[in-house]
């Protein structure tokens, strides 16, 4: 990726933020938000376009049980998100990947669905994992309802009343979803087939349009079913309460291996929002309007840190950590800037170095980004991946150049000793009984033997050692001919040449490594809010919390 | 090895990495799905992972041409199983890239060796054409020659005593691919043109695998994967219910 091709900002480099210190778990577990996050890339684009949204088709019955349409008209093309609406027993539901039936489940239709289109795709989209969808959808996903808030919203607005403000705060949506699948899966069409798109080329375009969509339907259903229970008696949400209303998502240890699967991908992620950051950074002065969007942008800052719960010990001390920065932050730009400073941003910048915890400093860089959309917003087209075009393996190096290469990129993982038990401690694999991703205690259980390649240190370090017995100008071809099983790591060694931010710079297998970090590190890009662990493999989170609704967007088109 | 106690807590992981269709079945497999799977088969086939990410990129390249590669590669993961890596690996010289004695070429990993010496002297192919075999299932060559046409800057010629496939550096291959899906074992020479093929295979829609090729697939892929322990599921998740 070159960023600066496309919007070219030289002076931005000298202040971009090393990889070394950047891609550490504990920073990347962290992370923030921010603008060039995906969901809010699709809400400037559908606002921008003037793209236009409606529900052309609603047949739900009293018991909540059906299925809906919901269109989102773009400048070149259409896309709908077909809803299917259940009646799910307590008993049946759950977020794990073995569930058979959920409270309503998904799929994104490329184009309008005919009667045909929606009757094939209702028997299909309700199976989940069990059934097939066509290159026609781009998505496949479901969602259950946080129990206790649906009935209590149900209730409240069934009797005329407003749901109570704490009970929504509390949880902070009506439904969560627990899988989005995108990029072929289950017959989907695949990523290549819709990477031309403009408004599809960005990363989780099309997962995070379902989404966005399917927010709306939670809303809807649960006017719905009260409208059914109360009759004329019965209200709707309250606009103010619904914008704080998002859409959940529970998340496992199966998205924590993504990043380090997709290495260029990794990359381009990181490098546009160090780019963005570097920016800003940059900037001779700061502007009376974006100073005041900085401020605006902190005090909503402080507002989401007070409504942000979790009840895992490590999130809370984090919690605890950020409320006392973003309070300090606030002291220190009371007078700021400061007349005649030069590059106060980045003055600001290295006052929260020096001073913040790891939390406080990714929500400065969040909150450094939200007033300068004209400087960075470009950048958001910077987040795609062409990994084909890094496939390929040079064979023509030599040896002495890969070698150096490698001490002089994984110097992080090299030094490493992974004959003490705690920096081999754990392995990852994947399940025989359930197909899903998981980290096993390399001294206690079996299963070593089947390791999963994301113990990248280890691999660097074991292709670093096999090279030292080969001469300095054998090419990497005729190394790779006699040890085959170092390919995939000189693969990943020759992409990161090229690609800085390709690599996490932590041992993954290490004994103190936590999944959750690359995990948080992956949903914020996304957009996530509200990250709340449920143990250190396992996070719930919120999105599109407190922003607009396809019904604001077009509010016509709802009845 | 281990007993943990927590029979209860379950993992509770919410996405699938498992095989894209139960086993009995069969299905238009997307592109994404073809690589995976046939990236996993390769892998609990026994090959290493960097040469199982070729076989599935050869398989997913084989099957957006309506080619079916998820079967080639079946058939070479079952053909070549239980074979040491130096039966199957080429030995390699100007020229040439043959089987030793006897042997008998994994079109994977002599396509992988093919594309890693793409700018060295060894697959020079001016005044003379590159021999390469024997090589079993050879149309799964075809991906890495398209690779190696794109570094030649030319269409890529593959002879071999039936007939002949001509690729180019875009990826087009001539409709002869499929004759050549029929051989299992030949001995071939590569040559460089400047000429495009008159006609090539289209992409089509997604390629049907039949039922006997993926349960086949699945149980290599099964391979890759850990047998259940209390421990394992003990510690892979949340601890609360889905019914808050």
């Amino acid at each position: 990726m070159n960023c600066a091709s496309l919007t070219p900002m030289p002076e931005a480099a000298a202040f971009r933020r090393p990889p070394s210190q950047v891609m550490r778990l504990a920073r990347m577990g962290s992370a923030h938000p921010t603008r060039l996050s995906f969901l809010r890339n699709l809400l400037r684009r559908v606002t921008r376009e003037g793209w236009t949204f409606d529900r052309p088709v609603w047949e739900i019955d009293d018991k909540g049980v059906g299925r809906a349409v919901y269109r989102a008209a773009g400048p070149d093309r259409t896309y709908c998100l077909v809803a299917f609406a259940h009646d799910l027993p307590d008993e049946m539901r759950s977020d794990r990947v073995i569930a058979t039936a959920w409270d309503a489940t998904f799929t994104l239709f490329d184009g309008e669905p005919t009667t045909a289109d929606l009757d094939r795709l209702q028997a299909n989209v309700p199976l989940q994992e069990a059934g097939r969808i066509s290159p026609r959808e781009l998505s496949l996903s479901r969602a259950n309802r946080s129990v206790r808030l649906f009935a209590h919203v149900i209730e409240r607005l069934a009797e005329g009343l407003q749901p109570d403000v704490a009970e929504v705060e509390a949880v902070g949506y009506l439904m969560r979803t627990t899988a989005v699948y995108g990029s072929g899966k289950f017959g989907a069409a695949d990523r290549a087939a819709i990477a031309d798109r403009p408004e599809l080329s960005a990363p989780f375009q099309a997962e995070m349009l379902s989404v966005w969509l399917t927010r709306q339907f939670t809303v809807d259903i649960a006017e719905h079913l009260a409208a059914v229970r109360g009759g004329a008696k019965a209200v709707r949400l309250d606009p103010a309460i619904r914008q704080g209303l998002g859409v959940g998502n529970s998340t496992g240890l199966g998205m924590a291996p993504f990043l380090v699967r997709h290495p260029v991908l990794l990359n381009n992620w990181m490098m546009a929002r160090e780019e963005a950051i570097a920016r800003v950074r940059s900037q001779d002065t700061a502007d009376p309007q974006t100073v005041a969007g900085f401020r605006a942008a902190l005090v909503e800052a402080r507002e989401n840190a007070e409504l942000w719960h979790s009840t895992h010990p490590i999130q809370i001390e984090k919690l605890d950590a950020l409320r006392h920065d973003l309070s300090r932050l606030a002291n220190r730009i009371a007078d700021w800037p400061e007349t005649g400073a030069n590059r106060p941003w980045d003055a600001l910048w290295h006052w929260g170095e020096s001073e913040l915890s790891l939390e406080g400093q990714e929500a400065l860089l969040a909150l450094m980004l939200e007033p300068h959309g004209d400087l960075v917003d470009g950048l958001a087209d910077c987040m795609t991946a062409d990994e084909r075009a890094s496939f390929r393996l040079d064979g023509a190096m030599k040896v002495a150049a890969l070698s150096a290469s490698l001490a002089e990129h994984y110097d992080w993982a090299l030094a490493t000793d992974f004959d003490r038990p705690e920096n081999s401690a754990r392995f990852w694999y994947v399940s025989e009984e359930k197909l899903e991703p998981r980290l096993g205690n390399r001294f206690e259980e079996d299963g070593a033997t089947l390791e999963q390649p994301l113990c990248i240190a280890r691999l660097a370090r074991e292709l670093h050692s096999a090279l030292a017995d080969w001469p300095d100008d054998a090419p990497l071809a005729a190394f790779l001919l006699a040890r085959p099983e170092h390919r995939f790591m000189a693969r990943r060694a020759q992409i990161v040449r090229g690609h800085p931010y390709a690599e996490v710079h932590d041992n993954l297998i290490s004994e103190t490594m936590l999944p959750i970090d690359l995990m948080r590190c992956k949903l914020a890009f996304f957009g996530a809010s509200r990250f709340d662990p449920r143990s250190d493999k396992w996070v719930r989170i919120s999105l599109f919390q407190g922003l607009p609704y396809p019904s604001d967007v077009t509010p016509g088109g709802w009845t | 090895m281990t007993t943990a106690h927590h029979q209860d807590l379950e993992p509770n992981d919410p996405t699938r990495s498992g095989s894209p269709v139960p086993s009995g079945n069969s299905a238009r497999l997307s592109q994404n799905e073809i690589e995976q799977l046939c990236l996993k088969a390769a892998r609990g086939a026994g090959m290493s992972w960097g040469l199982a990410e070729e076989a599935g990129y050869a398989a997913a390249w084989l099957a957006m041409r309506g080619l079916d590669g998820p079967g080639v590669l079946l058939a070479q993961l079952r053909d070549a199983m239980d074979r040491d890596w130096h039966e199957i690996c080429p030995v390699v010289a100007p020229g040439r890239f043959q089987a030793a004695d006897g042997g008998c070429l994994c079109p994977i990993a002599l396509g992988s060796a093919l594309c890693d010496h793409a700018g060295l002297p060894e697959t020079a192919m001016d005044e003379t054409a590159l021999r390469i075999g024997p090589v079993s299932h050879p149309v799964l060559l075809l991906p890495f020659l398209a690779n190696l046409a794109s570094v030649q800057g030319g269409c890529v010629q593959l002879d071999w005593p039936r007939g002949t496939v001509l690729l180019t550096a875009e990826g087009g291959v001539s409709s002869a691919a499929g004759m050549l899906a029929t051989e299992t074992r030949l001995d071939a020479e590569l040559s460089v043109h400047g000429a495009a093929p008159d006609d090539s295979m289209q992409p089509g829609a997604p390629l049907f695998v039949p039922s006997a090729t993926l349960s086949g697939l699945n149980a290599f892929a099964l391979r890759t994967t850990v047998p259940a322990s209390e421990a394992s599921r003990a510690g892979a998740g949340a601890a609360v219910g889905d019914n808050d």
